[in-house]
């Protein structure tokens, strides 16, 4: 049996599937519940007193504010939200002159630090 | 000394194809496996990198919001920018005919955050309230 030709066409796809594959690297996603400003402000008693990280700027540089605490890595944000209670879950709410990727990183940080409810603020 | 019956040798080589072809075989339906035809959708951003919730569910794709570093909202790679209020019409449309739309916001790490919210808000006016925001896995 002569497969010449159908051994041309292989060769062919193969090329074309290793040239056209493009190697991207592995995503994953965040999905924190959302709540616009005014919910969040009229919130039930369930959410009385939640935990609050602000991600805001502070003399020009990014941080991420936990109370009186104004913290610059994410490491240390984790660190700090360990040692608080996960039951209330926590607020992350995102102001103008940060980037994406350090407020996202605080959404990470409440995760990792074991908060299974994660609450993404958008501000006006 | 020995010689063969017709003064010759066979010299007739015989390629042994079948494993060879096995393996080309394999490595197309490899190759058409991996590979990404949704990658219209996807826009060249640098995602955060971030681990992400890594609960390995495998999800409807569903519309992907691409946000670059410059705040431009891509809804594919082969159409210009949206602005926000063609992206609102847009969404709009989708809760009309979808029950439950999925949505992936894909947003450059450098990205403002004002932007980032600006979408955020206009899912939550259309009556999307959860979307996932995509994270590159750390290598």
């Amino acid at each position: 049996m002569n497969m010449t030709s159908m051994i041309d066409v292989t060769f062919l796809l193969l090329v074309y599937f290793m040239v056209s594959t493009v190697l991207a690297s592995p995503e994953d996603r965040l999905m924190p519940t959302i709540r616009t400003q005014k919910e969040a402000a009229s919130g039930s008693d369930a959410d009385f007193q939640p935990q609050i990280v602000d991600v805001m700027l502070f003399d020009g540089k990014p941080v991420y504010r936990l109370g009186q605490l104004d913290i610059r890595s994410a490491t240390e944000l984790t660190q700090r939200l360990s040692n608080l209670p996960t039951e209330l879950g926590v607020f992350i709410r995102g102001g103008e002159g940060v980037s994406v990727g350090f407020t996202m990183a605080a959404v990470q940080a409440a995760r990792d630090a074991g908060f299974d409810q994660v609450t993404y603020v958008p501000l006006d | 000394m020995r010689f063969s019956p017709h003064g010759k040798r066979d010299r007739r080589l015989i390629v042994e194809l079948t494993s060879m072809v096995d393996i080309v075989f394999l490595l197309i339906i490899f190759f058409m496996v991996t590979s990404d035809f949704a990658r219209d959708a996807r826009a060249e951003v640098d995602l955060p990198r971030l681990q992400g919730e890594q609960s390995g569910d495998s999800e409807e794709a569903g519309l992907f919001i691409n946000i670059d570093a410059s705040g431009n909202i891509i809804l594919s790679t082969s159409e210009s920018p949206v602005t926000i209020e063609q992206l609102r019409a847009r969404l709009a449309v989708m809760v009309r005919e979808e029950f439950s739309p999925k949505v992936t916001v894909r947003a450059d790490r450098e990205a403002s955050i004002v932007r980032f919210n600006e979408v955020i808000l206009a899912l939550d006016e259309s009556g999307i309230s959860s979307a996932r925001i995509a994270t590159e896995v750390p290598r």
